[in-house]
């Protein structure tokens, strides 16, 4: 389902708030002056579309941060912690809790939608996540091709931003007094049309601003990293060991990479027992820390932080082009937002294209 | 989902994130891109700080027992109300009052709860029970910093603000993990260094910091003030004094200067085991360049000379003049997230709000006329005094909030005695401990995310909590239980808000003066001093005079620890923490991540020490001192020198607060957790594994 | 009638575990026991898969099937108590539950086996996985050659499945038992199973090898075989790692550019080598 459509600037708060009344809508809003983050609209328009990156990253709308999966509430007996007693079981007993909200996402930046398109190879294909797929089919994402660029992002480079060609459900450019609204999924129609009264055909004019405001957002990025040169140099062995050592001696553990990233998919599971029954929870974890792979007894495989670095690069670079056809970086710049090691991947990237440069020159 | 900035709840960085909230549950945590401190990133138990929230251990109701001594019947808790639980602490503190004076009874305040918390329980034990028996876990850190600095400088805080960091051009930290104890300072630092500073790190282990030092300096344990001393020394030697600063705006250099002779860096040398060049070295690097920053923390307070330390290092910036500007300061890194508030609040047994000293009869006088009551004139017990007391059955009740003194105190046998001979004992907190334990009553506290309220981080930042949720179960924030409990003591708390005794605060606090609720809602909160509704804080201190008006040189000499390792206790033992554990784990003990992160306690120890006792990574050791023994893991790494092992304070099993040594500085009674002697042995042989001779595996190719 | 194991297909949720009755527990050795599990519904499984086993309120880990699939549906689970979840499945009893999600992972290839000599090495609890093996070859000994069993614990009294061990002789299987450290009653082998290639009368060359242990002992022991001459895509390990999810998403087990949940647990020298599974 494609289409094109004028959406008058007056007219989107209206159509937001119909779109509410049947779903919760998250947008970018700026908290009391300080950060924007995207949490449910309570005024519309309150809502600031020309904003800076969000962190973490509306990964958290679909695979949130801490999940509650089950819930086995055991027919007889008190609980005791660590064991069930001897509770005879029926399938009743155990309940999914997996969240069944309807949700519109507004103001989603390129780069995020860009990175749904793997997320949903990953957890849908093979094995269906079924937390991730009831949450990703109820929720419907209306992107805005980026006008203000952060210092930070890179998608330019990797032809997952400031706009796209498909994979949105609704992308809106900002043409002044006007968006230009293309339409890029089956949901996405259904939402438009719902609403057809609101929406004109574009004109030849229409279409003139909005390569307009394509070619000024693309001139206003800083950086443009080519990832596939950093995997080419990764593939020939060209960066040694030590250059990933220096690297793991600047992390801190923190784990931010990982949570902010939108293409970061690990998890913990466990169990906590509450006196109404026991909920078996995810959470977001990350390879960036020893105990992510300790076996039984203790043993930690990946106990050198150099290994755990090294294996963030090669799984984004190297191994999720393989599995799943894409890199593992849309571009996003949060990791360089949030690495206090200034070892995200943009700064490795422009290091070690400065690595080769010297070595050529030599 | 609803989205609430709010402060860490970890360390005293004091980081802004947002707290996710969704249907009434918190489901989540992300930085705050724009706040000073942090600026969009954090530290692993900052990114987990939302999981402990509703873990299901909370305390959710009051708990009661009959008698903690008597039958299985009786020893158990049940649950009771609020009016029933409040109605009987207030009876029997009542009594104990009556019967045993004031006294007799000893308060633990809190340096996780928020100012407002604090102020409200010294108000609680001054006014209402009319004892300064009040104390908190700074004595165990920071008491030397707060007594040391008062006294040279007149105001015991980081003198500059985090935010400066990143453009100084050199930075001395002596006894401090930064990296991994305030990481987001440490992120600061590593900014600094990537923009050109030099970094010089005094440590015996070989820390993450360490390793981005530019020079390390790897001085014996307990030997701080030797090394101090001779780098100024050295200062003095190579004319690089400030002499201008040194006659302006100090006093008492000459005396100061007739003890330094004494420490050439070629005797400090010997005392330290520091290369006398080196230390050359650094007092002209450190002198030379005028954005110089010094920090310290727990490695140069926890020790029975912790005062002499922290006098040392005033000393140190006082001769360089490197204090009083921006970039260049001298800066205590405070532990806990609000333990600079918690001191900044009174929650000490000298002074009241804005350390106003109980023994100055005008201070004293303002506090009655507020407070409608008369105040005691002496000084209260410190907490380990009244551990000490309570062993000796003088003291008969406490009220502890927020603290787990069962993990954190050192000599931990002596304490747990010392809880067991109270007469009644009330536990406040989040979680169940060690501590409550031993308690009559159990009062659940509401987490920092259930409450508003007021954290003041390591360089004076204090910011307004959001309150997310509303409390778990049937708890509630601290300030509602010690107000609801006074009233029930005859003493009226009437407070609507935090907001409420904020203000009250700011009206008997000078440094607090303008600092009020609606002000800290824009932007990210206010730096103390702030005198008045009109001041916007201030960034860095001692700008053109000291808080005291002039600084003073306090004469130091080195002293070696209280127990140096002999024949017997061949090992110093040093403790300290690790990075995914925080304090004694009653909230990171409930985060998977953390948890499983560092699972077991563990003693750090070097490979040449393993290899002559026979002890192998990973292997089970005994440790041993005068007061206790433990059984750990053996973790044998080169961050360990020779000499010294290293157990983190953080484990219930295996607490190494069994072996530490209560000795304690004389003014500031802080604990030497940092030294004590120690003997390590292997528990188990290493088992040789008899081995066929190897096969040749050639011979066996051709057949 | 076998129903292959998706279980609650109402609503298609992978993370839902199947409960398992026990009904026999067998104290096989101080901290080993072996459970029979049975579900509503019989599963089929194969050698080398594992499953998915919960105590609620303690959590989930991955156990090999340690038997081969029979009518009545009972799985054979094979479990050393090394820590919390361990723990809370030997402190159950008959009759009360587990949960059980799987069969997970892609299991022993078999057909490699056919015609050919067979070498079995394990290494402690690494008995578990490879004894459906032992039982497949031994119900079918037509199929493969010479079937030698190298099996190391650290002392004699840490032999799982001791019994059995004298009736897979008896079956035929050539057994070579070796313990680290031995005692009075012990009169056999001591030492490490790689210092005994010379008892495996067999032509390398041609053989086909399976190995589950401690992973230097895997590590050790392929080489060995590697360098014994055995193609390298014949030397077949099944390897440990952490597991949350067992579906290849949660990302601890990850290896290399693999997932051990859903490429492994089972996996050829050549692959380890090419795709520098072990490191
Ligand atoms: C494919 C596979 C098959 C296995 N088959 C068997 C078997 O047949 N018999 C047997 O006794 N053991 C088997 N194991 C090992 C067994 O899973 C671990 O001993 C067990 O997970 C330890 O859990 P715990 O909670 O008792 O230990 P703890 O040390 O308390 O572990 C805590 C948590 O860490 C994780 N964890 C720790 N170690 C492991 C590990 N090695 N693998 C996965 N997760 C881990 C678990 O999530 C666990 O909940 C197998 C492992 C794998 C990967
Ligand atoms: S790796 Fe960094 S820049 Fe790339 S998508 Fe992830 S967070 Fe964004
Ligand atoms: S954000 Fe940076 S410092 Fe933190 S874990 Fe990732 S790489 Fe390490
Ligand atoms: S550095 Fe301290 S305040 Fe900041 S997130 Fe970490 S624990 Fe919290
Ligand atoms: S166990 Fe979860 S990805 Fe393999």
């Amino acid at each position: 389902m494609k289409g094109e459509f004028i959406l008058d600037r007056n007219h989107l708060s209206y159509w937001l708030r119909q779109m509410r009344k049947s779903r919760e809508l998250i947008g970018p809003l700026m908290d009391g002056g300080k950060d924007i983050v995207f949490k449910s609209v309570d005024k519309i328009h309150e809502l600031v579309l020309d904003c800076p990156a969000s962190l973490p990253s509306p990964k958290e709308f679909l695979f949130p941060q801490y999940e509650s999966m089950l819930r086995f509430t055991p027919l007889h007996l008190p609980l005791t912690k660590g064991g069930q007693g001897g509770v005879s079981l029926s399938e009743k007993a155990i309940e999914d809790l997996s969240d069944k909200t309807k949700r519109v996402i507004f103001g989603v930046r390129s780069c995020d939608i860009s990175a749904l398109s793997l997320m949903d190879k990953f957890y849908i294909e093979g094995h269906k996540d079924p937390y991730y797929a009831r949450r990703r089919e109820n929720t419907l994402f209306i992107s805005i091709v980026c006008n203000n660029p952060d210092p930070t992002c890179f998608c330019i480079g990797l032809g997952t931003g400031p706009y796209l060609e498909k994979g949105f459900d609704i992308q809106m450019t900002d043409l002044g007094d006007r968006y230009f609204v293309q339409i890029g999924s089956h949901e996405g129609a259904k939402t438009v049309k719902a609403m057809s009264f609101l929406f004109r055909r574009p004109q030849k004019t229409d279409y003139e601003d909005q390569y307009e405001v394509f070619l000024s957002s693309k001139a206003r990025f800083h950086k443009r990293i080519n990832l596939e040169g950093i995997r080419q140099m990764i593939l020939e062995e060209k960066v040694k060991d030590d250059f990933w050592q220096w690297v793991a001696g600047r992390c801190f553990e923190c784990g931010g990479c990982v949570y902010d990233c939108p293409l970061c998919t690990c998890f913990t599971v466990t169990d906590r027992t509450y006196s109404e029954g026991i909920e078996r929870v995810r959470l977001w974890d990350t390879c960036m820390f020893k105990g992510f792979t300790r076996m039984a007894g203790g043993v930690l495989p990946n106990e050198k932080m150099v290994k755990r670095t090294k294996r963030w690069y090669y799984h984004k670079l190297i191994y999720y082009p393989e599995s799943l056809g894409g890199f593992g970086c849309v571009g996003c710049g949060r990791c360089t937002i949030t690495c206090p090691g200034k070892i995200d991947m943009a700064s490795i990237a422009a290091r070690l294209k400065g690595l080769v440069l010297n070595e050529e020159e030599e | 989902m609803n989205k609430i900035l709010t402060v860490c709840p970890y360390c005293g960085c004091g980081c802004g994130l947002y707290l996710h909230v969704e249907n009434g549950q918190i489901v989540g945590v992300s930085p705050s891109r724009s706040h000073p401190v942090n600026m969009g990133s954090l530290c692993v138990k900052g990114w987990n700080a939302h999981e402990f929230i509703a873990h299901p251990d909370r305390l959710k109701y009051p708990l009661i027992r009959k008698n903690r001594r008597g039958s299985p019947e009786n020893r158990r808790f049940s649950g009771v109300s609020w009016d029933e639980a409040l109605n009987l602490v207030a009876a029997i503190l009542d009594e104990i009052k009556k019967k045993h004076g004031p006294d007799s009874i000893g308060i633990l305040s809190s340096a996780k709860c928020t100012n407002e918390e604090n102020y409200l329980m010294m108000k609680f034990a001054r006014a209402v029970l009319g004892t300064n028996n009040i104390d908190h876990c700074a004595r165990l850190c920071h008491s030397s910093t707060v007594g040391g600095l008062a006294a040279a400088f007149g105001s015991g805080a980081m003198t500059n603000s985090i935010s400066e960091i990143a453009d100084a051009k050199v930075l001395f930290v002596i006894g401090s993990n930064t990296t991994e104890q305030h990481p987001m300072i440490g992120m600061h630092m590593l900014e600094a260094v990537d923009r050109g500073a030099t970094l010089i790190v005094a440590d015996p282990r070989r820390t993450k910091i360490a390793e981005f030092a530019h020079i390390h300096l790897r001085q014996k344990s307990g030997t701080d003030v030797a090394l101090l001393m001779g780098i100024m020394n050295a200062i003095v030697n190579e004319g690089l004094v400030d002499v201008d600063f040194v006659r302006r705006r100090t006093e008492n250099f000459d005396t100061f200067e007739e003890t330094l002779r004494r420490y050439s860096p070629d005797i400090v040398e010997g005392i330290t085991g520091v290369k006398a060049g080196d230390i050359r070295r650094v007092a002209r690097i450190y002198a030379m360049e005028k954005r110089s920053m010094l920090f310290y923390a727990m490695g140069i307070t926890q020790h029975i000379t912790g005062v002499d330390n922290v006098r040392a290092c005033a000393n140190l910036v006082m001769l360089t003049g490197h204090i009083g500007l921006p970039m260049s300061g001298l800066n205590p890194l405070r532990g806990q997230n609000n333990v600079q508030g918690a001191c900044d609040m009174g929650g000490l047994p000298n002074v009241y709000s804005g350390y106003q000293t109980v023994t100055d009869p005008g201070a004293r006088k303002k506090f009655e006329m507020a407070w409608r009551r008369r105040l005691p004139e002496k000084p209260g017990l410190t907490l380990m005094e009244m551990m000490d007391r309570a062993y000796e059955g003088k003291l008969k009740a406490m009220y502890i909030m927020g603290e787990n003194p069962l993990i954190s105190d050192p000599d931990l046998t002596h304490v747990r005695e010392a809880l067991e001979r109270l007469e009644f004992l009330v536990v406040q907190d989040i979680f169940p401990n060690e501590t409550s334990e031993y308690a009559d009553v159990i009062l659940p506290a509401s987490s920092y995310a259930e409450k508003d309220g007021t954290f003041t981080n390591t360089e004076r930042r204090v910011q307004l909590l959001g309150k997310a949720i509303e409390p778990v179960g049937e708890s509630r924030p601290d300030w509602e239980i010690i107000s609801d409990l006074s009233s029930r003591m005859g003493y009226t708390m009437n407070y609507r808000g935090t907001y409420e005794i904020m203000e009250e605060i700011a009206l008997l606090t000078p440094s607090y003066g303008g600092i009020l609720h609606h002000r800290l809602q824009e932007g990210f909160g206010l730096q103390w001093p702030c005198h008045d509704i009109n001041h916007s804080g201030t960034q860095y201190l001692h700008r053109k005079k000291f808080a005291r008006g002039l600084g003073t040189f306090i004469t130091v000499d080195f002293v070696p620890p209280d127990e140096p390792p002999d024949d017997e206790y061949p090992f110093l033992l040093t403790t300290g923490r690790v990075y995914f554990r925080y304090h004694t784990g009653t909230m990171c003990g409930r985060t998977a991540v953390l948890e499983r992160e560092e699972p077991e306690s563990f003693v750090e120890i070097n490979p040449d020490d393993a290899e002559r006792l026979g002890i192998r990574n990973r292997s089970m050791v005994k440790v041993s001192s005068r007061r206790g023994a433990i059984e750990l893991k053996a973790y044998v790494t080169n961050r360990t020198p020779l000499g010294i092992v290293f157990i983190p304070f953080h484990f219930r099993d295996a607490a190494a607060n069994i072996l530490t040594n209560p000795a304690t500085d004389p003014s500031a009674k802080i604990p030497e957790y940092k030294v004590c002697a120690v003997k390590v042995e292997p528990l188990v042989r290493p088992q040789k594994v008899k081995r066929v001779p190897s096969v040749d595996l050639e011979a066996l190719r051709i057949t | 009638m076998k129903g292959n194991l998706k279980n609650n297909k109402k609503n298609g949720n992978i993370y839902i575990p199947l409960n398992g009755r026990i009904e026999e527990i067998i104290q096989l050795t101080s901290d080993v026991r072996l459970f029979k599990a049975k579900t509503e519904i019989p599963i089929d499984y194969k050698p080398g898969q594992f499953f998915m086993i919960s105590v609620w309120g303690s959590g989930e880990i991955p156990i090999s099937v340690t038997s081969l699939p029979e009518k009545n549906g009972m799985p054979e689970l094979c479990i050393r108590k090394t820590g919390v979840v361990t723990t809370a499945i030997h402190s159950l009893q008959t009759g009360q539950f587990v949960g059980l999600r799987g069969p997970y992972g892609n299991g022993f290839p078999m057909d490699i086996s056919k015609g050919r000599d067979v070498v079995i090495v394990a290494g402690g609890i690494g008995i578990a996985p490879l004894r459906p093996l032992i039982q497949q070859f031994i119900k079918k000994p037509n199929e493969t050659g010479k079937v030698t069993l190298l099996y190391g614990s650290r002392t004699p009294d840490e032999i799982i499945f001791r019994d059995e061990v004298e009736d897979w002789k008896k079956s035929g299987i050539t057994v070579v038992l070796t313990v680290d450290k031995g005692n009075d009653n012990w009169n056999g082998n001591i030492g490490l199973v790689t210092g005994f290639w010379p008892e495996v009368r067999t032509n390398f060359k041609n053989a086909v090898a399976y190995i589950c242990g401690p992973e230097v002992m895997i590590k050790a022991a392929m080489r060995d075989l590697f360098f014994l001459g055995m193609p390298d895509d014949r030397i077949i390990t099944t390897l440990e790692s952490h597991m949350k999810c067992g579906v290849g998403k949660c990302g601890h087990c990850y290896a290399g550019p693999k997932y051990i949940c859903t490429d492994g647990p089972v996996f050829s020298y050549k692959e380890i080598k090419e795709q520098s599974i072990l490191k």
